[in-house]
């Protein structure tokens, strides 16, 4: 049953994959010229004084670690939902109770300004 | 019930995405030019601006190889070929009435799964061609990532919790009387707002924006290019169609086949979505993370309550 | 091969065009999208979609590419990928025969040729392409070795060809088409460049290959090490094309030395920022190629991450002879000449409709973009009021209705009366006395006026000599202070806020780059 359900995404990956390889071969038969053209960053017509790959200011850096922390939760709500009924009223609050606290974090943030950036 | 479908069905998916892809774009076509240039004046114009997106393709595959200077080519070429690559796999658990590709038991999942890859594919594309409008665009999309992507799983997750399945087949039997987006709204609004917004199109569409020049894309060309914006619009077709068998009662309707059915609800909801492009500016994540964390996610949250609650009572 | 040659004629058939505007050029822009519109090709945003370059003002087509003001028109060329053609648009009236001259010679399909230039930059071009085509076996090896992140080979080739062309000739066609800062930047990160060196010990192995030399001469990067004087000679291997990707391979190399010079660029140098972190901070120029981007304006910022942190404003530096465009009512009427009231309002009304064109196209509201450059383009043809009211009157609405726009803008380059006064801003910015959805509105207000007036006959009364950017009889160029104003706006602004900045007051650099006659401008 197992392997009979990932047969046909197997089978789709190989057959995407497949179809990328092509367009690319259809490109190189199509293209004008095959040699490929070097040239520099686009700005806007000058060049840039630095190479622009940097290390970014993510400056929502602290969004980031309270999404890990629903992200993680996630985990826990998906085999969750195909029990609820089986276990009951405590499924429930227990869940609810997890996200509640969860939402107290995102509410502490938020009076940080964590959501706030520019 | 829903069941999988025979095997040569994975032959058909692709070309069925691609072509439903292909008529969203070119509808979406001849509404931006008509909105330039004033209403078509003949059948034959408007078809000619419809097939706009086509003629596109064939423009960029015939160009010639382009490299930034100490670009990273193999890394910006992975990154636009994940993209269409992912949302055709996402299409593995999309019921075509009430057969899909694969009827995976932990469908809802392995989409969620799927189209989280987008995060990766728009990053690397952005990174890859050391340009500094690109960088910028493929960051953007992490930020994005980072608003849309929490609400948007509370709401697919309450669709699991309402059939109390994980298999889509399932949880389009359980809208067999009453739809979900009926009775679950807020959960249904908050799909689609993250459907565009994993497929940064319509107001979500800042990191390909053209005020950085097209960003992730800015120094994509050629094959990549038509990889990475096709990706997009595939990434948005099987957004949009995966809301039928969540929210819209999958192939369920009166006298019509369930497949019809299917394409009917999809084509209803990608209409939407073109229109409500047209009706709204470009979200910046510096104002929306604030709305996804502070309304939205409690508002899904919420959302969930009531239905757990409903499902307990039931 | 039949079937190949249709198929690229049928792919460039409906070319996407990349404008490159210099300012005094307004006229020829606007017949451009026009017709552009007319015929449903593509304005694009980036060279790598473009397949033809428009480069308006014959001014700056008829110079060498050697002249540093037209450097970006040169850049810009050479970043676009074949099939591709360019023409210069010299005249508004020649605009649809440029656009098809343009077409025939992409049809043709024929290596770019430039008729009537014989630039340096051009000779280089030529040569690329010959060697291109014999090479073009080893060539594809190159991408092989590419993904290994063995690119010595590409390395070394460079460095011989920086060697063996050091005498001033060659460097003198270079520097054609590189941006002058270049040479010192170079020289800036040079200390750096032996790190680098050590990563790419591997490119002997292709020594050899001169065949290639030929090849990177086009290339920005070789021309970058070649302005180093000889007796850098061992630092060039730093510089050489690919070193980038050993970068990639090792990141440790990254993190280690921040001067390091790659490829002939140095990486980002660190610098505090606004919060007391000290991060990477990039030097960029901005414009003056960017789409629905005031003609002709450079901005150079440092950005760290998206975060613009310092700015200065310049102008492209080409003069025009003729009068900015959207002053040209008001200017005549001082001249001396009758203008009517109603010219003067629909030009008013065309201005307003283009500004508000690039701000909603900034903000990501296409639709709304598309539509109000139709109704401008209308006005500009000669539409009368009636016509222009009812196009008008439900985008006005719409705009000012919508409540996603006033979230999404407010409070972002706020600009007081006070400030405005301070710095000699006399025109729409000085009247919104608030941030860019003030400014906005006051434009909505304006458009709607200019439309409502647009066939009034009386003569311009030239005691009342306010423009669409401001006073026309000032001491100085309206836009001038606008310019001003921006880096204060600017800095600390995220890069997709500072463009909606920009856009939204929306410097008209043809005012700067006009010479007046004398007499002209009494102020």
């Amino acid at each position: 049953m197992q392997t009979s359900d990932w047969q046909p995404v197997l089978l789709l990956l190989v057959l995407v994959v497949a179809a990328v390889v092509l367009l690319h071969a259809v490109s190189v038969a199509l293209r004008a010229i095959r040699a490929p053209l070097h040239t520099g960053p686009f700005t806007g017509g000058l060049e840039p004084r630095e190479h622009p790959l940097s290390r970014f200011h993510v400056r929502w850096y602290p969004v980031t670690m309270v999404f890990l922390a629903f992200d993680m939760e996630m985990l826990f709500m998906y085999p969750w939902t195909k029990v609820v009924s089986a276990i009951g009223t405590a499924a429930v609050v227990e869940m609810f109770l997890f996200l509640g606290i969860l939402l107290a974090g995102v509410g502490y943030a938020w009076r940080e300004g964590a959501f706030r950036w520019s | 019930m829903a069941d999988s479908a025979p095997l040569w069905a994975v032959f058909v998916l692709p070309v069925l995405l691609l072509v439903v892809a292909l008529v969203t774009a070119g509808f979406d076509a001849v509404l931006t030019a008509g909105a330039r240039g004033g209403r078509a004046g003949s059948v034959r114009e408007a078809a000619v601006r419809a097939a706009d997106p086509a003629r596109e393709v064939l423009r960029q595959l015939v160009q010639q190889p382009r490299r930034t200077r100490a670009s990273d080519v193999a890394l910006a070429r992975i990154g636009a070929a994940l993209l269409p690559v992912a949302a055709m796999l996402a299409a593995v658990v999309l019921p075509l009435g009430f057969r899909s590709v694969s009827d995976l038991p932990e469908g809802i999942v392995w989409f969620n799964a799927m189209e989280a890859l987008a995060w990766a594919a728009v990053w690397l594309a952005g990174w890859g061609p050391n340009s500094t409008l690109s960088l910028i665009g493929g960051y953007r999309f992490l930020a994005q990532g980072l608003a849309y992507e929490l609400p948007h799983m509370l709401a697919i997750t309450t669709a699991a919790l309402g059939a109390e399945s994980l298999r889509v087949g399932q949880v389009v039997d359980a809208q067999d009387g009453l739809w979900f987006a009926l009775w679950m709204p807020a959960a249904f609004g908050i799909y689609l707002l993250s459907a565009m917004a994993m497929a940064f199109w319509g107001p979500f569409d800042q990191p390909a924006g053209r005020d950085v020049a097209g960003g992730a894309a800015a120094e994509l060309s050629g094959a990549d290019r038509v990889l990475f914006l096709g990706g997009r619009w595939l990434l948005l077709v099987v957004a949009a169609a995966f809301s039928v068998p969540l929210f819209l009662g999958g192939g369920y309707g009166p006298w019509l086949p369930g497949w019809l059915w299917t394409v009917l609800k999809t084509g209803a909801v990608l209409a939407f979505l073109v229109w409500v492009r047209r009706r709204v500016p470009t979200v910046r994540m510096e104002r929306y993370v604030e709305l996804g964390w502070v309304v939205l996610t409690p508002l899904a949250i919420v959302q969930a309550l009531v239905v757990a609650v409903v499902v307990l009572n039931r | 091969m039949e079937l190949r040659r249709r198929l690229l004629r049928t792919a460039v058939s409906r070319p996407g065009v990349l404008l490159a505007v210099s300012p005094g050029t307004t006229r020829e822009r606007l017949a451009v999208e026009a017709e552009l519109v007319r015929r449903g090709w593509p304005c694009v945003s980036a060279p790598a979609e473009a397949d033809l370059l428009v480069v308006l003002g014959g001014h700056h087509a008829e110079e060498s590419d050697g002249d540093a003001g037209s450097d970006w028109a040169a850049n810009l060329w050479h970043a676009i990928p074949a099939p591709k053609a360019r023409v210069p648009v010299r005249d508004a009236g020649q605009v649809a025969e440029a656009l098809d001259r343009g077409l025939a010679e992409l049809r043709r399909g024929e290596p770019p040729q430039e008729p009537h230039q014989e630039d340096d930059a051009h000779s280089h071009r030529g040569e690329h392409g010959e060697h291109g085509d014999h090479q073009h076996g080893d060539h594809g090896q190159h991408e092989q070795h590419g993904d290994h992140g063995d690119h010595g080979d590409h390395g070394h080739n460079d460095n011989s060809a920086t060697h063996e062309g050091h005498e001033p000739g060659p460097h003198e066609g270079h520097n054609g088409h590189v941006d002058h800062d270049g040479e010192d930047r170079g020289h800036e990160g040079h200390n750096g460049g032996h790190s680098g060196d050590d990563a790419n010990s591997g490119h002997d192995v292709h020594s050899g290959d001169d065949g290639h030399s030929g090849h990177h001469m086009h290339n920005g990067d070789d021309t970058h090490s070649g302005h180093h004087m000889p007796g850098n000679g061992d630092t060039h291997g730093g510089h050489d094309g690919h070193a980038g990707h050993d970068m990639h391979g090792a990141h440790g190399g990254h993190a280690g030395h921040d001067m390091g010079v790659v490829a002939g660029l140095p990486m980002a140098d660190r610098a505090d920022d606004r919060d007391g972190l000290r991060l990477d901070r990039l030097h960029v120029p901005l414009g003056p190629a960017l789409a629905d981007w005031p003609a002709g304006l450079i901005l150079r910022v440092a950005l760290q991450g998206d975060i613009v942190q310092q700015v200065s404003a310049e102008a492209e530096g080409s003069a025009s002879p003729y009068p900015p465009f959207w002053d040209e009512p008001w200017l005549r009427a001082l001249s001396g000449e009758r203008v009517s009231h109603g010219e003067a309002a629909r030009r008013l009304c065309a201005a307003h409709l283009d500004s508000l064109g690039r701000f909603f196209a900034v903000t990501g509201w296409t639709d709304m973009a598309a539509r109000f450059r139709h109704v401008r383009d209308r006005a500009l043809a000669g539409a009368d009021a009636a016509e222009l009211r009812g196009l008008l009157r439900p985008l006005i609405r719409r705009a000012e209705r919508s409540r996603t726009l006033r979230w999404l803008t407010a409070g972002l380059g706020p600009l007081t009366a006070e400030h405005a006064r301070h710095l000699g801003v006399t025109g729409p910015a000085l009247v919104a006395d608030g941030d860019v959805h003030a400014r906005m509105r006051v434009w909505l207000g304006a458009a709607w006026r200019g439309a409502d007036e647009c066939d009034d006959t009386e003569a311009l009364d030239t005691a009342q000599v306010i423009g669409p950017r401001g006073r026309v009889d000032g001491p100085v160029p309206a836009s001038l202070a606008l310019l001003d104003a921006l880096p204060g706006l600017l800095e600390g602004a995220e890069f997709a806020g500072a463009r909606i900045i920009v856009a939204s007051l929306d410097p008209d650099l043809d005012e700067l780059a006009h010479v007046p006659a004398v007499g002209m401008a009494h102020g």
